[in-house]
């Protein structure tokens, strides 16, 4: 792995299973307790491919498009980048800190306030307590709901939520940042700054990976888009 | 597993604050339950034992023999309650970003820690009310507590990891720990068992733990030391399979549960 390159995704094979029940991989599991390795290359029954033999390479400073359709595996790439999951096959190199944006709310809980959520959302992207009271007032304005903040999220309008995480994600000072059709939701304000925030970030060089159906906006704001097919 | 949640350590401190403001918010008595719940458990058990059967089961107080016992076992199974269901309910964050996932439990593991504490206070104020000399050998509590929370971190860990696959695991839990609460020696005292039934109540490491708490507080007495040992020695073997479990369970947690 050359220093330009901040990921590196090498013959990367993913399977899912369609079954319920997912407990004989629990005795699997058992037995996988005191053993190193695993063995996964062959399909079991229920079981398909997501990702067959993926190749990434990706520099640092690139910001890169992923475009396609439906279960075609664009999040399951994100996913392994965030090391949320783990391939059943090849190799997966990170070189920095990665800050998915997380589904809205789900790094929130509803009884806290805004301010609260702030830290909860914070330390969990991988920032210091400390480093978010810095820049607890930055965050907030950017959100744009201060009049808000000391309120329990769970009753902030879906838009008010998007807009914390987002203002959350963006302050978090990651190597790498992952979207995945996020910015669906704020209103039209809200979504001029969050391009405005992307045109910040490629000019500071850093690393993204969008995924979304908009083709139009990967082509602005992306260098380079990946089209998948099923 | 140190040096992992050293490496996040203010995600931990978030998560224990988080769980802890939950806890108490929007409830009128607050930390008041931390008392509550520990100190009725005892004064019902000396209405039933005391007043309604008029039995005999020590010559210590009911209010300090049946707390004694209380106070382990409410640590014990709360943090295995809240541990049970804790990595479920936070699929959302499992499934979106990676962080050690037993922060999880434990953060419910350090919120009842914290009530243990506060019920321990009351139990230090049960022991001059009722005039127990302090002796040297209460020390041997704080070995003893140690191995109550390697003990419940243990079950904690193993069996949220098991719900991520079987959910019977929660539907089991309250029978169990209903069960368990029997085998545990807290409105009992293994001293009066025989000794064949005594060795069947001792595979439960819970006996030992609540057996010997209540012997170094209210009898002044010290604890074997080899017992100790072994005991010591099962309860980290337990806690090194579990924690190997679940390591190997984190790793595809994410798309299973």
């Amino acid at each position: 792995m050359s220093q330009e390159e901040i990921i590196v995704m090498q013959d990367v094979w993913k399977k899912y299973s369609k079954s319920v029940r997912s407990y004989h991989t629990l005795r699997e599991d058992i037995v996988n307790t005191f053993k190193k390795k695993y063995n996964s290359d062959s399909l079991k029954r229920d079981e398909f491919w997501v990702l067959k033999d993926f190749n990434l390479n990706v520099k640092k400073g690139e910001s890169i498009g992923l475009y396609g359709p439906n279960g075609c595996g664009k999040s399951t790439i994100l996913k392994l980048i965030a090391r949320v999951t783990y391939p059943d096959n090849g190799t997966i190199k990170v070189n920095g800190k990665v800050a998915p944006l997380i589904e809205i709310g789900a790094g929130f809980h509803p009884d806290l306030t805004g301010r609260e959520n702030i830290f909860m959302n914070g330390t969990i992207l991988g920032m210091s307590i400390r480093e978010i009271k810095k820049k607890l007032d930055q965050i907030i304005d950017f959100s744009g709901i201060r009049d808000f903040i000391d309120m329990p999220v769970k009753k902030y309008s879906s838009g008010m939520y998007l807009r914390l995480a987002f203002s959350v994600a963006i302050h978090s000072n990651a190597d790498i940042y992952l979207f995945d059709e996020i910015l669906a939701v704020g209103d039209e304000e809200f979504r001029k700054k969050c391009y405005d925030a992307i045109e910040v970030f490629r000019t500071q060089k850093r690393t993204m990976l969008v995924v979304s159906h908009n083709y139009e906006s990967l082509k602005k704001y992306t260098d380079k888009i990946l089209e998948f097919g099923i | 597993m140190f040096k992992r949640l050293v490496n996040y350590r203010d995600l931990l401190i978030v998560f224990i604050w988080r769980e802890f403001t939950i806890k108490y918010r929007q409830t009128a008595l607050g930390l008041l339950w931390a008392i509550f719940q520990p100190l009725s458990m005892m004064l019902l058990f000396t209405f039933i034992f005391g007043i309604v059967l008029k039995h005999k089961l020590s010559d210590y107080p009911y209010v300090l023999f049946f707390y004694s016992g209380i106070l382990p076992w409410s640590f014990f199974s709360s943090s295995v309650n809240f541990g049970i269901n804790s990595l479920v309910n936070q699929r959302s964050l499992i499934t979106k970003i990676y962080f050690p996932r037993e922060i999880i439990p434990i953060s419910g593991l350090a919120v009842s820690f914290i009530d243990f504490c506060i019920s321990f206070l009351i139990y230090v104020l049960f022991l001059k009310i009722y005039g127990i000399h302090f002796t040297k050998n209460m020390v041997w509590f704080i070995p003893l507590l140690g191995m109550l929370i390697i003990f419940s971190m243990s079950i904690s860990l193993l069996f949220s990891a098991l719900n991520v696959y079987y959910r019977d695991v929660k539907l089991l839990s309250s029978f169990l720990l209903q069960l368990w609460f029997f085998a545990t020696p807290i409105f009992y005292s293994v001293d009066k068992v025989s000794m064949k039934f005594k060795l069947i109540l001792f595979l439960n490491p819970l006996t030992f733990i609540v057996e010997n708490m209540r012997r170094v507080t209210l009898e002044g007495r010290g604890v074997i030391f080899w017992q100790l040992c072994f005991e010591l020695l099962m309860i980290s073997l337990f806690y090194i399979f579990s924690y190997r479990l679940f390591l190997t369970v984190e790793r595809k947690m994410a798309d299973i549960i």
